[in-house]
């Protein structure tokens, strides 16, 4: 456990530090992914105040503000976009280099994730969750969220990571087959937002769909880790759920290391 | 003068039928990106739908008009997207590396060559939502169109078009005094996402930003709110009046921001060792 901890801690490190060093560019980005969160916060207030009822999908004005800022904190952690480096690898032959390295590569490229992850919750997370919580004592005058959510909430983020990045590397076989990612990467970005719950509580969706997204990963990635930390689960409920997005975690595993196994055998690398 | 215009549509069909050789050789990469955006749009609809499954109307707007805004906002939009698409890399890329030398050794016009090397055939997926979803709008009576109308939305989506490539080549213009500025144009960009929804619905200081300072309800919810016939401004005088604002700033921003990109030509030096 230690040497592996050793082997794979750089890949981390690496990436804390090539983030580090765009700075500029990635706060602007921040400042561009707030937009949207600002284009929602609007557009709710605005869809609370044309409603007749104080509740929509389950959810009141004031757990609204926190339901579309939390999923931005939970999404931009969780959320890692890896495929986009398998691609990379596989379009300029790099690949095979981590084919013949005694490293993991799928064990690698997570690691990396993690390095994004956790500068992420420090840049701008953390700042945006007190933001979010001072606001919310002071101004929707909602009680603090309690330790045990927080925790409760850290963990299933946790999984959820490792959920998105298990999905996303199966996915990003597909750049075996074409080397145009972009389209596909866009694709699957506007479908995700929609099944995570990212652009919509998935409570609003009718009862048919909700039951067919209790079958899929998807809602286990932000809208789970949400729903905790506004304390919408209690007792058997939370367990129930959170048993699912570890269930998730192994079958996306097992699945992922099947299909690298058949990937791999028929790869070719030309010149290199 | 005339020479010189048939000159140049004659070299860009030229160019772009290279282009068009690029897409037929790699049809799936084409499909896929259209689909990209097309789905993208679709989940925009589809959350508008769901949010009114719950509300009769949006602050007096009901579903079928959202959705004609929102469809309308994709065409001025797409148009630019499809055509100008090259304009980004100048954004990221050309500058920096030092790619950009090789516009400036040809005997044409700089901004010529940067718009005709590509075509982004991506933009086929917002083209093709926003022409359903503004049909589909007239169809069912949400939006007027007579003669007059279709004066006033063709030069709108035009006007529009050319306010969106504006402010795509001001902020790249930047690049030749910064060497890259793609982050710059990606939040002036992603600014249009505001003025897919009525501009009501947004604090005070939001909307005089995007209506004075990066007009993008000039090119989306003013001009479809006028077709829409709401609060009774269907009349010729109002449509002027829209639409010749959104042509006026159009001519002001297309000037400053092509100022620019002149101004930065005479200053850029090369990357090369």
């Amino acid at each position: 456990m230690r040497k592996k901890i050793k082997i794979y801690l750089p890949f981390a490190l690496n990436e804390l530090k090539r983030q580090l060093a765009y700075k500029g560019a990635f706060y602007l980005f921040i400042f561009i992914s707030l937009f949207g969160s600002f284009i929602q916060y609007f557009l709710w207030m605005a869809i609370y105040g044309s409603s007749p009822n104080s509740t929509l999908g389950g959810l009141t004005k004031e757990e609204m503000v926190v339901y579309i800022f939390m999923v931005y904190v939970t999404s931009n952690m969780t959320m890692i976009t890896i495929s986009d480096w398998v691609s990379d690898d596989v379009v300029k032959g790099t690949v095979a280099m981590n084919l013949i390295k005694p490293i993991d590569y799928r064990m690698s490229l997570v690691v990396r994730a993690l390095g994004t992850a956790v500068y992420r919750m420090l840049l701008p997370g953390v700042f945006i969750w007190i933001g979010l919580e001072i606001y919310k004592v002071t101004v929707l005058g909602l009680p603090l969220v309690s330790i045990a959510n927080v925790l409760l909430y850290l963990m299933s983020c946790m999984m959820s990571f490792l959920i998105c990045v298990l999905f996303d590397f199966c996915f990003g076989m597909v750049a075996f087959f074409t080397t145009y990612i972009f389209g596909m990467l866009m694709a699957k970005e506007a479908i995700m937002s929609f099944l995570t719950g990212q652009l919509i509580p998935l409570s609003f969706f009718p009862e048919v769909v909700q039951r067919m997204f209790d079958f899929l990963p998807f809602s286990s990635i932000v809208y789970t880790p949400v729903m905790i930390y506004l304390g919408k689960y209690t007792g058997s409920e939370l367990l129930f759920i959170l048993f699912r997005q570890a269930a998730w975690v192994v079958i996306l595993y097992l699945l992922g290391t099947f299909i690298w196994k058949r990937v791999t055998n028929r790869l070719v690398v030309l010149g290199g | 003068m005339r020479k010189k215009m048939k000159r140049y549509f004659r070299l860009y069909r030229v160019l772009i039928s290279q282009f068009f050789k690029v897409i037929m050789q790699s049809k799936v990469d084409f499909l896929m990106g259209l689909l990209g955006f097309f789905f993208t749009q679709i989940m925009g609809i589809a959350f508008l739908y769901l949010v009114f499954q719950q509300i009769p109307s949006l602050s007096g707007w009901t579903l079928e008009q959202l959705i004609f805004i929102y469809g309308f906002a994709q065409i001025p939009r797409g148009i630019d997207h499809l055509f100008t698409d090259n304009i980004w890399l100048v954004a990221w890329r050309l500058v920096i590396n030092g790619d950009f030398d090789r516009y400036m050794l040809r005997p044409m016009n700089v901004f010529f060559q940067v718009i005709s090397e590509k075509l982004q055939p991506d933009a086929i997926g917002e083209l093709l939502i926003g022409t359903i979803l503004v049909v589909r709008g007239i169809a069912n009576g949400t939006a007027q169109m007579d003669a007059v109308h279709v004066v006033f939305f063709i030069i709108s989506i035009f006007a529009g078009a050319v306010i969106y490539t504006s402010i795509k080549l001001f902020f790249a213009s930047i690049a030749f005094w910064t060497k890259t500025s793609g982050p710059f144009l990606q939040v002036a960009y992603e600014m249009a996402d505001f003025a897919k929804y009525p501009t009501e619905i947004y604090a005070k200081a939001i909307r005089f930003i995007i209506t004075w300072v990066i007009p993008f309800a000039f090119v989306a919810y003013l001009p479809a709110s006028y077709f829409l016939g709401v609060r009774g401004t269907f009349g010729f005088g109002q449509g002027a009046q829209i639409v010749g604002t959104e042509c006026l700033i159009a001519a002001i921003f297309w000037t400053v921001a092509y100022a620019l990109f002149n101004k930065g030509l005479q200053i850029y030096e090369s990357a090369g060792n």
